[in-house]
């Protein structure tokens, strides 16, 4: 068992030796790689223990998770901002949008959510190079003639019913992608396809990075986020698969052949990856050993109203995109 | 410094008040009678026996150890013994000269639990005894509830009286009168117990067969206890049989225990060992499961009587759960304890106890997927003296001195393979030293006015040895304005503490008092006021507990919560005692009560004072317990209307505070619980229980909108715990079975069918809001952990 567990964190170096020669694999004979071991912490610790429990449980008896009403209350309505300026490696970056939305009630199915009529700018905070966003009449606001400079602050400004929100944010670099490909005996479950994306975390300390990942035919997309405080200046073999259902509620299938994934590595901010990782712990909802759910709050500022805050973020990212056809 | 300084003055303080209450006290001509009082049938001491001069109204109750002392004016006297169950004995005594006299007595019934139809002493309302707010449990009590699973478990029993709840099924731990989990001092044998339950709450630490008795003090908390704010549980384990060989022991479907216990070194001692294990783990694996879940825990008891004044005692607890999730990730936690006690009686009026503590609570996270595993640990070592003086039959002093070391282990992370990248972490250890000194008189004013008085000073020192972070504007957490939110405060250097030197050091005078006026001889008023002071805190910022929660002591950050509790109280006994009524109404503030900032991270966190803020919580509510203590029915309806809150300030972090500074509940608030419990013995053969229990919903935090985001659904959220969860009721039933047997045999067997939750009520132990990977939609699912549990387990007696 143990030696199983050992050699199963060769990872790619050991996937290409034989059966034979795995079992004998000495020590310290491959690459180090390795996911962020908090995130692992936060994301597998209670999650799979509850799961055990309930196993333990079922045997007896029937628990049992079913959808039901709830009333909930309904706030006023915000102001959304989806203004994520991502600039794809090895493209101009000129053409970029920003979504306007309203939020809704929770179960509200039917409202148009578009918000139209804003005015929107985003301006260079160096050059005061100003970048203007025009009105689809959908909720999206466009424009072509962007410039991404690595490393530069850029602020946004919206203007809508009379008041003017505000923010800031750095655009950061984010590192090639050097290797991708598809093992079994990584993930949680070492008998199924996991998808592996290997990069090298940039030397210097506080790189953030923002994963989503969909399969074809699936209708929502996986978030996952990482940071180098462990692994700082490590090559990093980051993975991702789809677990096996545990009851037939969960019709999510795990990679087989002929699969497609689609890939985006992003590169973040400090204060985007505290947003996105309250957001990702909260998607799906929250169970009884996570974190009580609070308000997300994003970085766009309402300089007229403070009270009147919008969700959502402004975010300036490079993006790797890829997509992988599993063998 | 402050520290010794605090320690002098409350030494002046207690001895003042020794000597004031020594002098007020007139010594007429009077001897003392003393001794032990045991069961017949296995020499196990009793708690909370009654020992009465019969025409008088002197008398006195056991303490833990079965001793009891009293002093009375020369004469002839008709000395009587009373316990619940056990048949009353009386003996003639010519009080001439000081005497030792130690009673054996024997049980009504000889039933394989002692199940006793008339409740003992302490379950019916005691009139004339100060004490309020407490709860004594009697083992046979438990024993004939329904239970969950096939275990007899002490902590459900509780929640089904008044003040005691829990978080719901798939929890463990309990709250009292609106507190916190970690406000519960809880104690096997003096020794701290820090998590109390297997299986996250699926059962409960403590194996009945291996515990004589359970005590809960709600509020009224004696002087001699100290460390915790909400209450105590006081739980002794079973010194073992001193007369003969016993085997005991239970055969059900998730799990099994047998009890060994047998006299030793010519009866002057004896010993007890007990085991439980469950085996739905061998189940899961036999049938192809890959992921497996297991308990076991292990009482061991032995004591020997070195002479008359002079007994020892050596307990130890081991108690373990296991988690392997297929191969890749494996959890692992438990307590354990030991305790070495002496009890010597210096005369006919002096007892004393000494008891060397050393408790442990860990866990280990095995993520073999990532090749490192996850270490936190909780040991402290306590030394504690207790003495009782029995002055007179008016006037009664309890004082000793405690000193407890803690160990705290938060956390460190160690690779598994020399492959792993993983760098080994260690989070900083964290060392403290909890001392207290005590002094509290039990004291009978007038024949109907008796007071319970006392003092209690405690001080806590985090020690150095080690750096803490600065931070700007000496603000751990800052209020960001802008983006109107809690962040993280910006490390602007180190401070060396060095070793041996105390960081922070706090004291506390935590005075008791307690009153009780007889209005006539069935039934009384009693008020209490108490003030406590806790220092050592468990960091959750989870809808429930966990296992893997880690404690943290005060120190510069995180001061201690300081708690002031008032209690009023009716007590009533109805036709000649048949019936008893209990209403208690109370009100608790506690200061220095931490909430978790928005997105804080507690996992790994080594500067834990990033994350909290400071505030304060109330709690105020009225409860009424109604008890059928005799016949072929008894049992209890129980009521609680209550509620429970907390409000956190941004204080020097700046900002309102979390929920804008407003007062919000707290996830234990519950407006009304209503319990009632039954027991029906039809015959000798066959005997019924049923529990029903209606809870308000836990308060949670429900979305109050959604927006588009990043191509999903994203929910928004209400204020915090501004919501709840529908009400929680259910129906336990129980049927126990004593088939025939032969008048001579020794084994003696049961059947003990339960069924829980007998209409399989899905309450939810939690609702979650997504959007359906389907369609889209949004929707609520909820998490039911039990539907109907039906049980079957086999009880014997060897």
């Amino acid at each position: 068992m143990k030696e199983k567990q050992e050699t199963s964190f060769e990872n790619h170096n050991a996937r290409q030796k034989s059966e034979e020669t795995r079992d004998v694999l000495t020590l310290g004979s491959s690459k180090a790689t390795a996911v962020h071991p908090y995130l692992l912490l936060k994301s597998i610790t209670m999650k799979n223990i509850i799961r055990s429990i309930v196993l333990l449980i079922l045997l007896s008896t029937t628990s049992c998770e079913d959808v039901i009403d709830v009333p909930v209350q309904t706030a006023p309505t915000r102001l959304v901002v989806e203004a994520s300026l991502d600039w794809e490696k090895g493209t101009a970056g000129n053409e970029q949008t920003i979504q306007l939305r309203n939020s809704t009630a929770f179960f509200d199915t039917s409202s148009n959510t578009a918000v139209t009529g804003a005015s929107v700018k985003v301006t260079n905070d160096t050059s005061g190079a100003e970048f203007v966003f025009a009105d689809q009449n959908n909720g999206t606001y466009l424009t072509s003639n962007f410039v991404p400079i690595l490393g530069q602050s850029y602020t946004l400004e919206i203007i809508y019913n009379g008041e003017t929100y505000n923010a800031t944010e750095t655009l950061n670099a984010v590192p090639e992608i050097t290797d991708i490909f598809q093992d079994v005996e990584d993930g949680f479950d070492d008998e199924i396809l996991e998808a592996h994306i290997v990069f090298t975390d940039p030397p210097e300390e506080g790189n953030y990075y923002f994963f989503k990942f969909q399969k074809l035919g699936e209708l929502l997309p996986d978030f996952e986020v990482g940071d180098d405080e462990f692994v700082n200046g490590n090559e990093v073999d980051w993975w991702y698969e789809i677990e096996e259902a545990d009851d037939e509620n969960d019709v999510r299938q795990p990679f087989a052949a002929g699969d497609v994934l689609a890939i985006e590595m992003y590169a973040i901010s400090e204060g985007y990856n505290n947003y996105i990782s309250i957001l990702i712990d909260q998607i799906g909802g929250v169970g009884l050993f996570e974190a009580t759910p609070v308000s997300v709050k994003g970085n766009c500022f309402n300089l007229t109203n403070p009270e009147n805050f919008a969700h959502g973020y402004f975010r300036l990212t490079e993006v790797n995109k890829m997509s992988y056809t599993f063998e | 410094m402050i520290l010794k300084k605090n320690f002098k003055k409350a030494l002046a303080i207690c001895s003042w008040l020794f000597f004031l209450l020594l002098s007020s006290t007139a010594l007429a001509q009077s001897y003392t009678l003393n001794g032990t009082i045991t069961d017949k049938s296995n020499g196990e001491t009793l708690f909370g026996a009654s020992v009465f001069l019969k025409g008088t109204t002197i008398g006195v109750i056991t303490n833990e150890y079965g001793f009891y002392s009293i002093t009375a004016p020369e004469g002839n006297y008709t000395l009587t013994i009373s316990y619940l169950g056990y048949s009353e004995i009386s003996q003639e005594v010519a009080l001439t000269a000081n005497q030792k006299l130690d009673f054996e007595i024997a049980a009504v019934s000889t039933q394989l639990e002692e199940v006793v139809v008339t409740a003992e002493e302490p379950e019916r309302a005691i009139l004339k005894k100060p004490e309020m707010s407490t709860v004594k449990l009697n083992i046979a009590t438990v024993k004939q509830m329904p239970v969950v699973l096939g275990e007899v478990d002490i902590l459900k029993s509780l929640q089904m009286l008044p003040g005691v709840t829990n978080n719901g099924e798939g929890t463990g731990g309990f709250h009292v009168r609106g507190g916190a989990q970690d406000q519960n001092l809880v104690l096997l044998d003096e020794a701290i117990i820090y998590n109390t339950s297997h299986m996250f709450g699926f059962f409960s630490v403590f194996n009945a067969d291996a515990i004589k008795d359970v005590k809960l003090y709600k509020g009224g908390i004696p002087a001699r206890f100290g460390g915790r704010v909400s209450s105590v549980l006081d739980v002794r384990q079973k010194d073992g049989n001193n007369k003969k060989f016993a085997l005991t022991g239970g055969l059900g479907i998730i799990s099994s225990r047998l009890t060994a216990e047998a006299p030793l070194f010519n009866d002057k001692g004896s010993f007890l060992i007990a085991g439980r294990r469950s085996y739905a783990d061998l189940i899961l694996k036999a049938a192809g499961e890959k992921n497996s879940a297991s308990f076991y825990d292990l009482n061991l008891k032995t004591n020997y009587a070195l002479n008359a004044n002079n007994k020892l005692f050596l307990s130890g607890y081991f108690g373990r759960d296991n988690f392997d999730i297929g191969g890749s990730f494996g959890a692992s936690y438990g307590n354990s304890s030991g305790n070495l006690r002496w009890n010597h009686i210096f005369n006919e009026r002096l007892f004393s106890n000494l008891s060397v503590i050393v408790s442990k609570y860990d866990y280990k996270l095995d993520l073999s997927v990532a090749q490192f595993d996850w270490l936190s640990s909780i040991n402290n070592y306590n030394l504690k003296y207790d003495l009782k003086y029995y002055f007179s039959d008016k006037f009664k002093l309890d004082f000793g001195a405690s000193g407890i070391y803690y160990d705290f282990d938060p956390g460190q992370i160690r690779p598994t393979s020399e492959t792993s990248a993983v760098n080994p972490l260690k989070l900083d250890r964290k060392k403290a030293f909890e001392s207290g000194v005590y002094l509290s008189a039990e004291h009978k004013l007038t024949s109907k006015l008796t007071a319970q008085y006392g003092l209690r000073y405690s001080a806590f020192s985090r020690l150095g040895g080690q750096a803490l972070t600065d931070y700007a504007n000496n603000q751990p957490v800052v209020y960001n304005p802008i983006l109107g939110i809690y962040e993280r405060g910006t490390a602007v250097g180190e401070t060396n503490y060095e070793k041996g030197k105390a960081i922070e050091t706090f004291g506390n005078f935590e005075p008791r008092i307690a009153l009780a006026y007889e209005l006539n001889a069935v039934s009384s008023i009693k008020a209490g006021f108490s003030r406590a002071a806790q220092y050592i805190h468990l960091l959750s910022n989870t809808s429930s507990a966990t296992p893997l929660d880690v404690w943290t002591p005060s120190g510069k950050f995180v001061q201690p919560q300081l708690s002031n509790q008032y209690a009023l109280g009716y007590f009533r006994n109805f036709s000649e005692k048949v019936y008893s009524l209990e209403v208690e109404a109370y009100y608790k503030t506690t200061d220095n009560r931490i909430d978790y900032i928005d997105g804080s991270d507690l996992i790994g966190q080594n500067t834990i004072e990033t994350e909290i803020l400071n505030g304060e919580s109330r709690a105020y509510g009225l409860e009424f317990l109604l008890r059928k203590n005799e016949g072929k029915l008894t049992g209890w309806v129980a009521y609680t209307l209550s509620k429970s809150e907390q409000r956190t300030p941004g204080g020097a972090a700046g900002g309102l505070g979390i929920n804008n500074g407003n007062w919000y509940n707290t996830p234990y608030d519950r407006t009304h619980d209503i319990s009632i419990s039954g027991a029906y013995r039809l015959n000798d053969k066959l005997s019924f229980g049923a529990n029903l229990v209606f809870q308000t919903g836990r308060p949670v935090t429900y979305p109050n909108g959604q927006y588009e985001y990043e191509g999903i659904s994203v929910a928004s959220y209400a204020d915090r715990n501004s919501d709840r969860l529908p009400a929680y009721h259910r129906l336990d039933l129980s049927l126990n079975y004593k088939p025939n047997r032969k008048p001579n045999s020794r084994l003696k067997g049961e059947w003990v069918l339960g069924i829980y939750n007998a209409y399989s009520r899905k309450n939810a132990a939690s609702i979650s809001f997504g959007q359906n990977v389907e369609t889209g939609a949004n929707e609520a699912t909820r998490t039911a952990i039990f539907g109907i549990v039906p049980s079957l387990t086999y009880n014997f007696k060897f």
